[in-house]
């Protein structure tokens, strides 16, 4: 900013730049975030210590992961529901491959991902050549996947796992959590992966306008099976890490993930439309969920408060969304709008 | 085949069930000019403009494009040849930005250990000369289409055509949902296209925008061409009575 400005034109600069920070979706979540953490920060002591700020971290990275991956499917326009089913049966195989079939830690991970990759790839050429809806088909293959499970394990657990199938979930980098510094790779790896990729793009344009995109001539059924194929390998590693913050083996690993991450990207501001939404918007989502978890912790509220508040964060989120898209406003709400 | 003539369709007939949609229509399009394509609703002008795409395959004529006999069996073997249609319902992403919208389908792209990243600085300095060629008013090739008025969005589709080398642009009631000042800035636009040499056929039920701005006025009633006006010395009445009245001689 120059000196010789007037006042007027500096307040109007500085607007303009206000407007165009706020044009950015995530700026409303980002805010809404910040302000949360700051009153927190301020009214609770036990809130602002280090090692409760870690906690929230370790609590979302394995929501974060998998809801980086339900980002991209809720882009391109459908829906994941199959991911908590496909992280327990990953984390279930990766754990039986090493106690049954006596694989090292390191292969039994891979083995387990691997689990994922298939499940993923099934669910996308379920959606894109057989062209099945995705939400009732995901929502199908994920009690196939969680059958499975059970089934391999006769609903039995494993416990005491060795250090090299926990580490992801428990170990270090130096001081840091090794789950958090994992959280942070792969949303940085998905942000890239969505805005500077060609993949990426394509995932945008078929969120955003299928039959511009069929029109184009781009091979809309690979980028889905793509996309499902990922998400799939993301729910199997956050089931992997979720395997090792748990330190045993249980079958019923992964249930009641999907809702808070879906919650996480609903509240990042993902459009459920398609084409709109953002690995940064997510993480912030997700945030905003594990402070509010938290708060209910350290301001000894009754836990169970934690569906309820989640809950009400998605519909606020929903009403929010709604209205900037202009498909709601008072005068509908209030009855006038005949 | 003369090379004058950027297109040339030569009795083009298509039948829906017991509808004779068009019968046996000749259309010749001037290279670098505007040529207006009139008609009440149901004349058949999307019709004929669907066969030129190769999204309707007529069920009689030809159709020549530059002079070459073309065989159009989908809109991309048209592309290949130079043409573009932009439609009523626009093509293009909302949720994307402008060069993303003008670079649709052929992207710039870097590969990096396998990895296909998009060359966005390129694309968007290559949209930004695009559009300043095209004298096309919008700010930044930044912007998300989804803050623009529709005529933007309109400008946007074209400057995509014309980024594809489109020579040949087919446009379907352009105008149709915009306002006074938007239609304008758009025909401008169109003008100016005219004057870099493009070749572009404007269907339109606004008759005194190609007036204004066409060459030559082409009229179709009932399937059938009534007749090719020079706009130079044309009125209003004249085309009106055609699209009403038809032929007035009533020769075939």
């Amino acid at each position: 900013m120059t000196a010789n400005q007037t006042p007027a034109a500096r307040v109007e600069s500085a607007r303009a730049r206000v407007r165009e920070l706020m044009a950015h979706r995530e700026s409303g979540v980002f805010l809404a975030l910040v302000v949360f953490f700051v009153v927190m920060y301020t009214v609770s002591p036990i809130f602002r210590r280090p090692f409760n700020l870690t906690t929230i971290l370790r609590q979302i990275s394995v929501t974060s992961i998998v809801a980086m991956g339900q980002t991209l499917v809720i882009v391109s326009g459908a829906f994941d529901l199959s991911q908590g089913s496909i992280a327990g049966l990953a984390a279930m195989v990766t754990a039986k491959l090493w106690k049954n079939a006596g694989l090292d830690p390191p292969i039994a991970i891979i083995g387990g991902l691997g689990v994922g990759v298939l499940c993923g790839f099934l669910n996308g050429v379920l959606a894109a050549r057989f062209r099945l809806h995705p939400i009732v088909m995901t929502l199908a293959t994920g009690a196939v996947f969680l059958g499975v499970n059970f089934y391999i394990t006769r609903g039995e657990s494993i416990i005491g796992l060795p250090d090299g199938l926990t580490w992801l979930g428990r170990g270090l980098i130096g001081p840091v959590p090794a789950l958090i510094v994992l959280m942070f790779v792969v949303a940085f790896l998905m942000h890239i992966l969505l805005t500077r990729t060609l993949f990426g793009l394509r995932v945008r344009m078929i969120g955003g306008n299928l039959k511009a995109s069929q029109d184009v001539g781009m091979n809309v059924e690979r980028i889905r099976v793509g996309i499902f194929t990922l998400s799939g390998f993301l729910s199997a590693l956050g089931g992997i890490v979720l395997l090792g913050r748990v330190g045993n083996a249980l079958p019923q690993i992964g249930q009641g993930l999907l809702f808070p991450v879906v919650t996480a990207a609903i509240v990042g501001g993902t459009l459920l439309t398609g084409g709109v939404g953002s690995m940064a918007g997510t993480l912030i989502g997700a945030a905003i969920m594990g402070i509010a978890r938290n708060s209910l912790v350290v301001l000894q509220l009754n836990i169970y408060l934690q569906d309820i508040v989640q809950g009400m964060l998605v519909v606020v989120a929903l009403l929010i969304d709604q209205f900037r898209r202009g498909e709601l406003n008072w005068r509908i709400i209030l009855g006038r709008d005949r | 085949m003369s090379l004058e003539h950027a297109v040339e369709m030569r009795g083009i007939s298509k039948r829906f069930g017991n509808v004779q949609a068009l019968n046996g229509v000749d259309l010749e399009l001037r290279r670098g000019e505007l040529l207006g394509l009139v008609g009440d609703n149901a004349a058949g002008k999307s019709t004929l403009m669907k066969t030129l795409y190769g999204s309707v395959i007529p069920d009689a004529g030809e159709i020549f494009v530059e002079g070459q006999k073309a065989a159009l069996r989908n809109p991309r073997d048209a592309q290949a040849l130079g043409l573009a249609m932009i439609y009523q319902d626009l093509a293009v992403f909302n949720n994307l930005d402008v060069a993303a919208n003008v670079f649709t389908g052929r992207e710039y792209t870097r590969r990096v250990l396998g990895i296909t990243f998009l060359d966005k600085k390129r694309m968007y300095n290559e949209s930004e000369a695009l559009l300043s060629r095209l004298r096309i008013n919008i700010s930044s090739p930044k912007l998300l289409v989804e803050r623009m008025s529709g005529g933007q969005r309109q400008m946007v589709a074209v400057a995509r055509a014309i980024g594809f080398d489109a020579t040949i642009l087919i446009m379907d009631e352009p105008t149709a949902a915009l306002g006074v000042k938007e239609a304008n800035t758009l025909l401008d636009l169109m003008a100016e296209l005219r004057d870099q040499g493009i070749s572009i056929i404007l269907i339109t039920h606004r008759i005194t925008d190609v007036l204004s701005i066409g060459d030559r006025v082409m009229v179709l009633k009932g399937g059938e061409r009534q007749g090719i006006l020079n706009v130079e010395d044309s009125t209003l009445e004249d085309v009106e009575y055609l699209i009403v009245r038809g032929r007035s001689d009533g020769s075939g």
